[in-house]
């Protein structure tokens, strides 16, 4: 192992941090506007990139038609969230949605389980040639092109929150609801439409998932929430900029001690580290001062 | 019936794991470290018993004290930080006791055979319940004998003032320090009495299954210490030992003449019981009515 | 719980009720024969399996006379399949329940992590009446990390020898390629059945043939980014890779090794990949990997083995064939220990059955005849298969040459 490996670790790191970024920002969107948190959130990405697969699989459509379906159907999936498991719990108890929210991430499992019988699924590359070469260093071609989507997600995602009266109206919520509601605006409203919107972006985060691993398994729901949330709070509660670099770093360090250790101590440091971190930093890398929570 | 004794194990040492977390659950703290105490509660114990031959008894004590001060030295930094930073806070060490284990082996050779925790492969034949004759009757005996003890001292506690100082810290920090209470004595005490809880419940695991591994000490274990007291409802400690009556005997075990449809309902039914009951199966309205039931008024925190 | 000890209860004596007339009439018993395996997460497709192979099995012994019990009463073989989640909590539960019911004998479970406690569990010794273990025969058709079954003088299993198998597989490489000189493995490193497949017995078993170990490249059973693994395989430059990891993970090198560009002469997988879920995953990179299995559709046992299996809506693969013979082997066992079959000889029953399966020297097999060991396993015949077109398709069978 030279110090060619090791940037190249970090390199592979950075490209597929993307997806984590990506999940972390749907964490911290809904964190955002209703201070409370989805544990279902990455499932349901997973299980809208399943949806995506009924396109080819056995309506016959094209195989890229799998991205549009995958994002529409996690969008659909969060709306559905939102209505059963947050929309008749009162508001003042954040531990009832906490629990059937993990209650759902189970349900969702288990359907996706149900109609595949466990077996992993093909899921379409966006892009099959032959990896970059630069120097002594090689890019997974199709992870950039990765990288490129979840950054293109990312940008529609701000544009939305700070050009349009539906972003207003969203941040508006996140900071005052009272007042928010007083101006007029529908609260219900607007928290079923983040929801959507996260889904939306959970359902890129979930194909790019797909894409980049080149095949779906309920295997990988449960490391992908434990990872999007470990990018929200490195990043910062709520703060969009900081999930960004927040995945970027934690795919880079996750990849870096399993070439600079062994694979089975690889995460103890990861965990050990992010323990350390938090307890320096308890509001993250961008922490907002809104205080507690 | 034996089967039915067998259940009743199962659902005694997961009433430890969740009586764990409803302690610190008091204080206001969510907290996923409880899988980690639980899996050092699980080796220390098997370790002692299958490799020092010790009686279950002390071995218990002994494991629950070592799960009690890594839950107290865990507790001190840990605590600084606050809801959801806490949550993966803990999560973050649980997953490192974990992973600890899965490295760890310590194997000695006993006759022609090797015993002894083997890293990934696991711990193997922690059978002292079999090998000194235990009955599957007297085995429930003495497991609900333990969640009785434990369950009492807790119901104690919350009558006690000591338990007021808990909820006080859990409802509102500011008021409760500007009455003089030492938050972090208040948090650390509860997060090393969770601990010792569940180094208890985690000794009794270890001798059920006989054969223990990294893999059993998870974040989905960690998530169901916190959901017994949540389900349940933080306002009583049966809370917590009717939401794991629900989870484990009713979902996993009672359902099972649904066939395929049990692992679909296992999740729907936790999202519709906390739509209907988001304070709890057992909520502070229900906790009233079960302390008269008794004949005393409960007095209110 | 209540409802469903009446539920119980109820449907007990509403089966007895209909047992009575008929047992005056033709003096026929059901012989219960319970199932139990992961329904549930990833590993369903081996319960579904599993149990479409039981009931095949029991389908074809009832519709020929079922099985001759020990007052010469015919026996009905009943089957039903229990979920226990892949996990050893639940696997200890089922078994109790099973144990605490009429059935005579248990076939399964599925995973590793389930069999090792549930086998802790039963009495070590049979006869030992110091020991309070569970007495109650079981016969694992799946679970197959090494050397289980002598935990427990109550398990048997039917599960390959994969020591047994990748020695042979490895002297078969040498006769046919003997230019391939290296191997490098691919490992699971949290999942027991792999370790032990790679670390236990194909490292053991390579270097016997001459074959040079290079080291191995580690990964998680979770893992979806091999980058570095794929570069680790690429600097050792091996002519044979083995791949001790199931189809998830296997799939994920696979592909990564195609992006990089990484080939190797030959590929070996796991036993347990020799199954759909790799097919499904990743049919063009796992083209060429050799696998060698206990079962394939080579003989015509096995051809109507697997047409009967498939009228139940299961496939047979390695695991559940083990589970189709386990049916077959234990009505012999009953018919030759006179198992009677009655309400009041339950535990004599089971007890006989123990008996008779580790009288076992032999069995008979769908691909051949099985040797049974005297700690309770067997050794079974194999082949060698090949993924050809997106098909498993047997590349060399040592049993016909």
């Amino acid at each position: 192992m030279g110090f060619v490996d090791y940037v190249q670790a970090v390199i592979d790191g950075l490209l597929f941090g993307t997806t984590y970024s990506l999940i972390g920002i749907g964490f911290t969107l809904v964190f955002g506007v209703m201070h409370k948190i989805n544990m279902s959130y990455a499932a349901a990405s997973l299980a809208g990139a399943y949806c995506g697969l009924v396109g080819p699989q056995l309506l016959g459509l094209p195989a890229w038609t799998v991205f549009p379906l995958s994002i529409i159907a996690a969008g659909a999936i969060g709306y559905f969230i939102y209505l059963t498991c947050f929309r008749f719990i009162p508001l003042a108890s954040p531990l009832a949605t906490l629990m059937s929210t993990v209650g759902m991430l189970l349900l969702l499992d288990e359907i996706v389980v149900h109609s595949t019988a466990g077996m992993p699924q093909n899921y379409p590359a966006i892009y099959d040639g032959d990896p970059v070469e630069i120097g002594s260093f090689i890019l997974r071609a199709d992870l950039l092109g990765v990288f490129l989507v979840c950054v293109a997600a990312m940008a529609v995602l701000l544009a939305l929150l700070y050009r349009t009266r539906l972003g207003l109206a969203t941040r508006a919520v996140a900071q005052q609801p009272v007042a928010a509601q007083l101006c007029g605006m529908r609260l219900q409203a607007v928290n079923g439409l983040t929801f959507v919107i996260a889904g939306l972006l959970g359902g890129v985060a979930g194909a790019m998932i797909g894409a980049s691993v080149g095949m779906l398994s309920p295997l990988i729901s449960g490391p992908i929430t434990v990872k999007g949330l470990i990018v929200t709070v490195i990043g910062g509660l709520g703060s969009i900029p900081g999930a960004i670099v927040a995945g970027l770093l934690v795919g880079a360090a996750e990849n870096l001690f399993q070439a600079l250790r062994n694979v089975t101590e690889r995460d103890i440091y990861v965990m050990l580290l992010l323990f350390v971190f938090l307890v320096l930093r308890p509001g993250g890398l961008f922490a907002t001062a809104r205080g507690r929570d | 019936m034996d089967f039915y004794y067998s259940l009743a194990q199962i659902i005694g040492f997961h009433t430890l794991l969740g009586l764990s977390a409803y302690i610190v659950l008091q204080t206001g703290q969510v907290t996923l470290a409880q899988a980690g105490f639980f899996a050092i509660g699980a080796y220390v114990a098997g370790m002692l018993t299958v490799l020092a031959g010790w009686h279950l008894v002390p071995a218990m004590i002994v494991a629950g004290l070592a799960a009690a001060i890594m839950a107290c030295l865990v507790g001190f930094p840990a605590l600084r930080v606050r809801g959801l930073m806490l949550v993966i806070a803990t999560l973050a060490f649980g997953e490192a006791v974990r992973l600890f284990f899965f490295n760890f082996d310590y194997q000695i050779a006993k006759g022609d055979v090797k015993i002894g925790p083997l890293g990934g492969e696991g711990f193997r034949q922690i059978r002292w319940f079999p090998e000194n004759g235990w009955t599957s009757f007297e085995i429930m005996l003495f497991v609900w004998a333990v969640v009785a003890l434990v369950a009492g001292a807790l119901w104690w506690i919350d009558r006690s003032r000591f338990g007021a100082v808990l909820r006080a810290v859990g409802e509102d920090e500011l008021a409760a320090q500007s009455v003089g209470i030492n938050l972090t004595a208040v948090k650390v005490t509860a997060m090393t009495i969770g601990g010792f809880i569940a180094g208890l419940g985690g000794s009794i695991y270890a001798h059920y299954t006989t054969h223990i591994e990294h893999a059993n000490f998870n974040v989905l274990l960690a998530t169901f210490a916190i959901a017994y007291p949540i389900l349940g409802g933080l306002r009583s400690v049966f809370g917590t030992i009717v939401a794991v009556i629900f989870v484990q005997g009713f979902l996993v075990e009672g359902l099972r003449f649904m066939g395929d449809w049990r692992n679909l309902l296992f999740g729907a039914l936790i999202v519709a019981a906390m739509n209907l009951r988001p304070h709890g199966l057992i909520d502070a309205a229900t906790a009233r009515r079960l302390a008269r039931l008794f004949g005393r008024e409960q007095r209110r925190a | 719980m209540r409802k469903t000890a009446v539920l119980l209860g109820s449907a007990l004596v509403a089966a007895a009720g209909l047992a009575f007339p008929g047992m005056a009439a033709a003096e026929e018993r059901a012989v219960i024969i319970k199932g139990f395996g992961a329904k549930s997460g990833v590993v369903r497709s081996f319960g579904i399996n599993s149990e479409a192979a039981m009931r095949a099995a029991a389908d074809l012994i009832n519709s020929k006379g079922g099985v001759k019990l020990g007052d010469g009463a015919t026996g009905k073989m009943e089957v039903e399949f229990l979920d226990d989640r892949c996990t050893a909590e639940e696997g200890i539960s089922v078994v109790r329940r099973i144990a605490s019911g009429p059935a005579l004998v248990a076939i399964g479970p599925t995973c590793s992590n389930v069999a090792e406690p549930l086998f802790g569990v039963l009495q070590k010794k049979a006869g030992d009446a110091s020991d309070s273990g569970l007495q109650f025969p079981i016969f694992t058709d799946v679970a197959v990390k090494g050397g289980l079954a002598k935990i427990s003088e109550w398990a048997f299993r039917n599960v390959p020898s994969e020591a047994q198998m990748y020695n042979s597989l490895f002297e078969w490489v040498k006769q046919t390629r003997p230019e391939l000189k290296t191997i490098y493995a691919g490992v699971e490193e949290n999942f027991a059945h792999s370790r032990a497949s790679w670390y236990a017995v194909m490292k053991e078993a390579a270097p016997k043939v001459g074959l040079e170990v290079k080291g191995e490249a580690k990964w998680l059973l979770e893992d979806t980014n091999f980058s570095q693994q794929v570069r680790e395989i690429k600097a050792a430059a091996p002519d044979i890779l083995a791949i001790a990891a199931h189809p998830f993970t296997t799939c994920g090198v696979l592909k990564e090794m195609r992006r990089q560009g990484v080939k190797v002469k030959m590929l070996i997988g796991l036993t347990s990949s020799s199954s759909l879920e790799t097919l499904q995953g990743c049919a063009r990179e796992a083209e060429g990997i050799i696998i060698p299995t206990s079962f394939a559709p080579v003989t015509p046992e096995a051809e109507a083995a697997a047409k009967q299996a498939a009228r139940f809506d299961g496939s047979l693969d390695l695991h559940s064939a083990a589970a189709y013979e386990n049916m077959f082997i234990l009505k012999k066992v009953m018919e030759e220990q006179k198992v009677m079959a009655k309400p009041d000889t339950v535990q004599a029953d089971r007890e006989k059955i123990r008996k008779g399966l580790a009288g076992l020297k032999q069995t008979d097999g769908l691909l051949g005849t099985i040797k049974r060991t005297d700690d309770r396993e067997a050794i079974k015949p194999y082949l060698y298969v090949h993924a050809k077109d997106g098909k498993w398709a047997v590349l060399h069978n040592p049993l016909t040459n």
